[in-house]
């Protein structure tokens, strides 16, 4: 195996000098390229992750492997590809010929066949953080969108993104597959980082944009007719996220007059404004609801941003109209849940907050809620429970940087 | 307890007073309006000696609690009247504090080139920190003073900031909100519905800054309609709520757990550090932040002042003959089985902040085993 990274890197147009501030394309085949290799070299050269591998080897099977690894260290992919087949038949168990076929199928856009090599491969190896991203790749290819980011999320938890290249590569499709899927807010919190480093592109530029105008589409399946609408609308989401408050605030303002009646434009400065100025965020939302008077989230925020103002009172018409829109939606439940607690009803308020945990266990805000709700309450035990689950949620996603 | 109630309360920070109205304050008061400055200066302690006719105990003594001066002009800081010349080195600056006058000056060197500023608005009352303006921002000075070392040294939290140059060595730039925090919580009437006015504010916390609508009321009472205008009594609130009311300045517990501000630096936050002890019920007004502290007065700094507040739940059957009949019949907590006296000082242990010039008793009320870490 020792070999294997000098054929791998030397057979391809590998580009590691390229401009660290260009964001990888996927339509672009030599970063397809560029994916696998980091992925096999993390595959290969990182044995802690990998239990030794178990597939016995033939004697007379030696032949095969070596004309396999000849043929693909001559760039002959289809014949390294046909030869890993004949290899992986004859031993199912051997789970680097998995990989090299997965990871060569990939590489020639097969993606299909990739796909369940990886599979056999993962079934193998189950704790390969390289192959589960690499298979969350070829599910994004393929269209098999929530698989490929279950892969891809599994994959970096297996520590699949530990080189920045890497990180990058994985972090985008993940934040393509968090907009098309439909978890807008995820995918901006991951384009913020390409943001602040610095790393721009058209292709991110218009993936911001998506996330930003909440459509669930892929920026190669914006039509032209929206082409203006996604990029400008990426680019102020872009000046913001990278720390251009000023130049922001002028893009948005040109981008509200050019598309005066777009839903989520608004609702896009206001949320990114809400962070750090939430006097400012509030009449963005506000704005939001005149434009577009059905948008739930928008109604989740105005009554958050007037509950941090003390107006509960106020906040209920909202948050009562966003839980009958979205009953599923666990931050309209929890700014039901506060609303009421504000203005005087914390039993109902309460039942809200629970129907929030409920939808959604893992939620800091709510146990918050929940803690103080219960407290107010006397259920002193119940408030110390939420309080300690309160501060282990806390605790896993660290410090904000103003620390006091 | 009806939570429009409390937002009431907690709508104090949003100043009703109009300027005008206040200016009409002061006239009935007979107060001399020889420059905005000096009556704004003379606003708080007027406005509280007015209060004071008729709540003599809670407005008397209160203008000169640490909440009274949570700040002061530079011109009425008796810090910069008994220390006119403070100085402080850190590495390549050197930083001076220099009052004459009725001015200070705040200056830093690299020994090639100063900066110096007049300090507009000094922040607390014993330890001090100081605001200014330069090139249309807010700026906290690089240090501030220390009563426990009678001294400057470097600002709480700041220690962390490297300045690569004079202008970054000045002080900390303040984020956009931050000035709203700043002003909200140490001086009446700067915030009104999230906007920040300077021109507006009262220095320190007044009688308005808790009880919104204190001031109309004075001026109604001056009317002969005192009585249905008086602000809602905070005594109502419930513990909980009480820790919500005064944490939205020393921080609630959710506050704290929301940024996670974990560690020693903590203690300060005294809200959060009630709320995680296992005695506390956001219901029992036995414990909560006005059961054991007058928010009028000065803090108590006598141990055993506490004793009875403790014992208001902890009394052993020999301890009780000391206390009231309700305190006895409530008490339902187990007695200490080591002393009965000072109990704060080995179940609120003294806890320093990481730069170790302050000090406080921590809140989270606990069995402190030896040896064992910080509960953050």
């Amino acid at each position: 195996m020792g070999g294997v990274k000098q054929v791998l890197f030397g057979d391809v147009n590998f580009r590691p000098k390229e401009d660290a501030r260009s964001v990888v394309s996927i339509k672009s085949r030599p970063w397809r390229v560029c994916v696998l290799l980091i992925l096999a070299f993390f595959a290969f050269f990182t044995p802690a992750w990998f239990p030794k591998a178990t597939g016995q080897i033939a004697p007379r099977q030696n032949d095969l492997i070596a004309q396999a690894s000849a043929a693909r260290m001559q760039n002959d992919i289809p014949r390294a590809i046909e030869l890993y087949s004949r290899a992986v038949q004859a031993n199912p168990k051997w789970p680097d010929g998995w990989w090299f076929l997965g990871s060569l199928q990939y590489g020639t856009g097969a993606y299909v066949p990739a796909r369940d090599a990886l599979s056999h491969y993962i079934e193998l190896i189950p704790k390969g953080g390289p192959a589960f991203a690499l298979r969350g790749l070829c599910e994004f290819e393929t269209g098999e969108y929530t698989q490929a980011l279950g892969d891809i999320q599994h994959g970096i938890s297996l520590g699949a993104a530990n080189e920045a290249r890497n990180e990058q590569i994985l972090r985008y499709h993940e934040a393509l597959l968090q907009t098309r899927l439909g978890n807008y807010t995820s995918a901006l919190k991951m384009y913020s980082i390409f943001a602040k480093n610095g790393i721009t592109n058209p292709e991110l530029i218009a993936a911001i944009g998506l996330a930003g105008l909440r459509m669930p589409l892929l920026p190669k399946d914006v039509g032209m007719e929206q082409q203006s609408l996604v990029s400008a609308t990426g680019d102020a989401a872009y000046r913001f996220l990278a720390g251009d408050e000023a130049s922001a605030a002028r893009a948005f303002q040109e981008l509200f007059q050019r598309f005066p009646t777009t839903p989520n434009v608004h609702f896009l400065y206001g949320y990114l404004l809400f962070a750090t100025d939430p006097d400012a965020a509030l009449p963005e939302f506000q704005q939001e609801l005149k434009i577009a008077p059905a948008n739930a989230d928008a109604d989740v925020m105005t009554a958050w941003g007037l509950l941090l103002h003390n107006s509960g009172a106020e906040a209920l018409p909202y948050a009562q109209r966003a839980a009958e829109q979205k009953p599923a939606l666990p931050s309209a439940q929890l700014v039901l849940g506060r609303s009421l607690m504000e203005t005087g009803d914390l039993k109902e308020g309460m039942l809200h907050l629970e129907r929030a945990r409920q939808i959604e266990p893992n939620n800091l805000e709510v146990h918050l809620a929940l803690a103080t709700a219960y407290s107010k309450s006397g259920r002193k035990e119940d408030a110390r429970c939420e309080r300690i689950l309160s501060l282990q949620l806390s605790s896993s996603k660290g410090a904000t940087p103003d620390h006091p | 307890m009806n939570e429009s109630f409390l937002s009431s309360f907690r709508a104090a920070r949003a100043p009703r007073l109009t300027t005008l109205r206040l200016f009409l304050v002061l006239v009935l008061l007979d107060v001399p309006l020889d420059g905005v400055h000096l009556v704004a200066q003379q606003a708080q302690t007027n406005a509280a000696s007015s209060c004071a006719r008729c709540h003599a105990a809670q407005a008397g003594p209160q203008p000169d609690t640490p909440m009274g001066r949570g700040m002061q002009w530079p011109d009425a800081n008796p810090l910069f009247k008994s220390h006119p010349q403070l100085s402080f080195r850190k590495g390549p600056y050197t930083y001076t504090v220099e009052t004459k006058g009725n001015q200070t000056l705040y200056s830093v060197t690299d020994g090639t080139r100063t900066i110096s500023l007049p300090i507009q608005w000094s922040f607390g009352k014993g330890g001090q920190t100081w605001l200014f303006e330069r090139d249309g921002n807010l700026y906290e000075s690089m240090v501030s003073y220390y009563p426990s070392i009678d001294g400057l040294e470097i600002t709480t939290g700041d220690s962390v900031l490297t300045p690569q140059n004079l202008d970054e060595a000045v002080g900390r730039k303040l984020r956009k909100t931050e000035p709203k925090d700043c002003f909200g919580c140490h001086s009446t009437g700067a915030v009104s519905m999230g906007k920040l006015d300077l021109e507006k504010l009262e220095p320190g916390v007044t009688c308005e800054h808790c009880h919104a609508g204190a001031n109309a009321h004075m001026v109604a009472s001056f009317q002969g309609e005192a009585y249905g205008t008086a602000p809602p009594d905070l005594k109502g609130l419930s513990s909980e709520d009480i820790s919500t009311f005064c944490g939205q300045c020393h921080r609630t517990w959710e506050m704290v757990v929301r940024s996670n501000w974990r560690g020693e630096i903590n203690v300060r936050f005294q809200p959060y550090r009630l709320a995680n002890s296992k005695c506390f019920d956001g219901t029992d007004p036995r414990i909560s932040c006005i059961a054991c502290h007058d928010p009028h007065k000065d803090l108590v700094r006598e141990d055993s002042f506490y004793d009875a507040k403790c014992l208001a739940c902890h009394a052993s059957r020999d301890e009780s003959a000391n206390l009231s009949a309700h305190t006895v019949a409530h008490r339902d907590a187990k007695p200490c089985t080591v002393a009965s006296a000072s109990c704060v000082s080995c179940h609120m242990p003294k806890v320093k902040l990481p730069n170790g010039l302050m000090t406080f008793h921590d809140h989270e009320i606990r069995i402190v085993k030896p040896g064992a870490p910080y509960p953050d």
